[in-house]
Parts: C-alpha cells; structure tokens; sequence
C-alpha cells in the first residue's frame, strides 16, 4: 500500500516537473549531455599549423609506401568523409577510387577503412576496429610491445600502415627479410622510408629537420609519424553539425530528426553504446552484422577484439564506430558489409531480417550463429523500431554531418 | 636406319615422360587435389583455433564444461594429422613449397570474390 503510494507520488512529481518546468527540446538537451556530448570547440585539441602543414605533405604521398603506390590519402577520402567508400579497403595495387578501386584488383585487406574525424580529441584512447592500440593511462598497448613509439595513440596508429603488407607494403624480398615480429624488423622497414622519404620528399624531410631543429639525416619515421598526427588532427577535427547547433546554439531540427534524436536517446537505447563527444563509447560489443571479405582470420572470419586481446570472452566484439558524418561514410560495419544506415539500423534490432540462408555456406552460417547468440545475449540489445521510427532516426543520424576542412 | 627410329622414339618417350613427370603431373595433381587439400586446411586451422580459444577459457575460468571443451578441441586436432599427410603426399608428387602456399593463400582469400559481387549489387552512390 505504502509502496503504491509512493510510486503515485513520484508519478506525479515526475509529470508535473516535464508538463511544467521541461519542453521535450529542454529534456532532449539534458540527455544528450548526460551522454557526453559535447561541443567541437570544447574537445578539437590546438594544433601547430607548421606541423600540420609538413603532415599534410606525408599525408598525401605515395613515397610513405616503402615498395608499393598508396599514401594514407588513398583510403581517407573527402568525398567519403574521410574513409574510401567501400567494403574492405584496396591497398598497394589498387586503382581509383571507389567501386571502380575493388574492380581494379589491388591488394584487398580485410577490414573496412575508418574515418578520421575526431581522431585527435583528447580521449580518443581506442583505436581500429580491433582496438590494436589503446592508451590506458601513460602506456599503450600495442604491437610495439613495452617500447611504444610515443604515448600519444595517434602517432602510434601513424606508424602501422607503412608497414603493413599488402595495405601499404608489396611483399618483396626485403620484406620477406624483415616480416618476423620483432621490433628490428620493423625499425629496418621505417629505415627504409626515412631513407626514400629523404631522396623523394626532400622538402618535407628538410622541413621536419627544421622544424625539430636537428639535422636531416636524423629525421626518422617517428617524426614523420607526428607531423601526420598532427595533420589529422586539424584536417579532421570535429566541426559544429546541425546537431551541435540544436544543443548549445538553441537552433531547432525537424520533427523527424528531433523525434529521431529522441528515439535514439531514448526508446531505442542507441546510446547505450553511441554516447561521448563522437558518439562512441571507445568500448567493444557484437552485432549481428554479416562478414563479407576474407576476414582478419582468413576463411570469411573475423574475430574483432579477440585478436588482440586472446581473451575468448573478447570474440566478435569491435569498438562501437563513432557516428560524427556517418552519413557520408558508407558502408558500415567492420567488414563494411552493410550497405546503408536503414539496414545499418536494422542490423542492430532485427538482423534476421537480412539474413538469407540460401546464399551462404554452411561455415558462414556456423560463424554467422556465433556472432547472432553473442550480440542477442547483449542486455544492450534494442528494442522493435517501426519503418517510421528507423527512418526518424536516420534523420536524426543525419543532423550530425559536416563538410571535411579545406586544407 | 631403322634403329635410328628407334633410338629416337625412346628419346622422345623419355622426353615426354620426363616432361608429363615434371610439368603434367604437378598440374593434374594441383587441380585434383587442390580442393581437398584448401579443405584440410580449413579444417586444421579451424581446429587450433578452437583449440587455442578452449585453452585461453579454460584459463580465465576452470570449470568441467571447460575442461570437456578442452579434451574433444584436443581431439579435434587430429584434423592436422590429416592435412600433413596431405601435404606430404603432395609435396611427393611433384608439387613445391610454392604450389602448396599459393594453394593455402586461395583457400585463405576465397572470399574475397564477395566484395566484387557486393559493390557490383550496391552501385554506392558515388
């Protein structure tokens, strides 16, 4: 009785406080920054425009690629905000860019590229789809082991794709020489890139040295390494959306990105997993997505985080993507098998749907299986959407787009 | 005269044994046994695989089921048994250290074929 008393109370409390003190806009504001949103202002780091401008040099050239034809440029694109447009990248070999780069028969990699917005924020501390590189507290976890090249996790993530074969690396004789896991194997291959990168990017290189105050000859791979840091930090730093403007500048949406926001806030706990300042709460989970590609295991079979952690409890999990600009950063999902936000959506609640037995191998359902208990037993799962609300919050998803910066 | 005729069929007998015996041979045995060995293979890494996970399990928590799990993955190895005498029948017959990665390297990437078919399907809005 007392207890049903209580409850009434607290109802009316409750219904007086949203009918009278709180509009849903009011309300909706209030969610959104207990989810950690925040201003771009608020989280774009300060950066030096002399770094960045040397980065933008490596950044954009092919000379990065020891033996092969890509730069980073390659694969992180303006016009695909800032990833490549298609499923599974297309490394050394490949040619063009997007649909017309898979037909060209270039080297495939497994995973679909990441955008670089945000990369620079300051907690960015988890990065690839695998979290390969994490910064917890001052030490990072990474392939480097104990002697990490920096304590910042970008210029880390600078210093893989130069030395991974097939994305960056054609696999000749001195890399066969070099492929064992060992530190020096990798310290001869940024030798190396140093070395080209000083007879083919001489101006750049030259500029690193000043910019250090030390001699070229004693320019390495992690200087070069920094000044691309520092680059995506500028050329991708986050930019005040639509959304943005709705929260701290009072600016309204429309009904269907606001109801869309609200769904995603609310009904459809999208922010269960999407929270933070670039919407992603940098921790790792499983949805049902279908794998296209050969996976990171080979086989058509990806185990995410596992790989690098070895930690069974880790299989099929990746980092929850951000969704700043997901708009323009088709496809989605690890393997980049999911062609647009509807189904993208969809896959979350209801990845059945999809699901056509018929097309797949008896190995591809068995994995498929796994991965749909894992993502199913999820208490985070979401609840039934109707088309209607799919499509709000498609709309709401794309308050959050913004044109890449003109540097 | 007709000696010579002779001598010169055997020489080409010889030839065209020695030349079946080290080209022809190879080549039929990579494209009849091509796709058993990728099965084998599959299977192998499949089962290390379950293996390695059921230990890395049993690791983080001891239990029966765990320890169950264990003893049939180690069971289930003996799939690699099956894929080394393949590859040791193969590598008898002819086939090089070569044919067999190029061999695994296909069976590795046979999906790669998908994401041609995906983006073909999708036509992204370029």
């Amino acid at each position: 009785m007392n207890l049903g008393i209580r409850s009434l109370t607290v109802f009316f409390i409750i219904f007086f406080n949203i009918s009278i003190d709180a509009s849903p806009e009011k309300l909706l504001r209030e969610a959104v920054l207990l989810n950690g949103f925040k201003s771009a202002n608020e989280i774009n780091p300060a950066t030096n425009n002399e770094l960045v401008q040397i980065g933008k040099e490596f950044f954009n050239s092919k000379n990065i690629s020891l033996n092969g034809d890509t730069s980073c440029q390659t694969c992180h694109l303006d016009k695909f905000g800032s990833a490549d447009g298609i499923p599974n990248a297309v490394g050394v070999g490949g040619i063009g860019e997007g649909s017309e780069r898979v037909k060209s028969y270039g080297a495939i990699l497994p995973r679909n590229t990441l955008p670089l917005w945000g990369r620079g924020i300051e907690n960015f501390n988890t990065l690839f789809w695998d979290g390969r590189i994490e910064r917890v507290e001052d030490y990072i976890f990474s392939q480097f082991g104990k002697d990490f090249p920096s304590k910042d996790p970008l210029v880390v993530a600078a210093h893989l794709p130069p030395v991974e074969i097939r994305e960056m690396l054609v696999e000749d004789k001195f890399i066969t020489n070099n492929k064992q896991e060992k530190l020096t194997s990798a310290e001869n291959v940024f030798n190396e890139i140093a070395n080209k990168a000083r007879s083919k990017e001489a101006g750049p290189m030259q500029n690193l040295a000043n910019f250090y105050n030390i001699d070229i000859s004693e320019v390495t791979y992690f200087h070069i390494a920094e000044s691309i840091a520092e680059f995506i930090r500028e050329k991708f730093a986050v930019q005040q959306t639509k959304f943005h403007k709705f929260v701290y500048e009072n600016e309204s949406l429309t009904d269907d990105e606001f109801n869309g926001a609200m769904l995603f806030y609310g009904k459809g706990k999208c922010s269960s997993c999407h929270s933070g300042p670039l919407l992603s709460d940098m921790q790792f989970h499983t949805i049902a997505f279908p794998q296209i590609g050969y996976g990171k295991n080979g086989f058509g079979i990806d185990y995410g985080k596992y790989n690098t952690t070895h930690n069974p409890n880790d299989l099929y999990r990746f980092r929850t993507p951000p969704l700043l600009d997901v708009e323009n950063t088709f496809p989605y999902s690890h393997s980049g098998s999911v062609a647009d936000l509807e189904e993208s959506v969809i896959y979350h609640f209801d990845p059945l749907r999809y699901f056509d037995a018929s097309e797949s191998s008896e190995l591809d359902r068995v994995e498929y299986y796994k991965r749909l208990s894992l993502a199913t037993k999820s208490e985070l799962l979401t609840v039934y959407l109707s088309k209607e609300e799919v499509d709000e919050i498609i709309s709401f998803l794309k308050t959050l787009s913004f044109n890449p910066k003109d540097i | 005269m007709r000696k010579l005729l002779i001598a010169n069929l055997i020489a080409i007998c010889i030839l065209v044994s020695y030349f079946g015996y080290k080209e022809i041979q190879p080549a039929l045995i990579y494209a009849t046994h091509g796709d058993e060995y990728k099965e084998l293979m599959y299977e192998c890494d499949h089962a290390m695989r379950e293996h390695y996970i059921a230990k890395m399990a049993l690791e983080q928590e001891i239990s029966d089921l765990g320890i169950k799990n264990l003893q049939s993955t180690e069971l289930g190895l003996v799939k690699c048994h099956d894929y080394d005498k393949k590859r040791k029948l193969l590598l008898s017959k002819g086939l090089t250290f070569l044919d067999l990665q190029s061999l695994g390297l296909e069976a590795l990437e046979e999906k790669e074929y998908e994401l041609r078919k995906f983006v073909e399907i999708h036509e992204f809005r370029y």
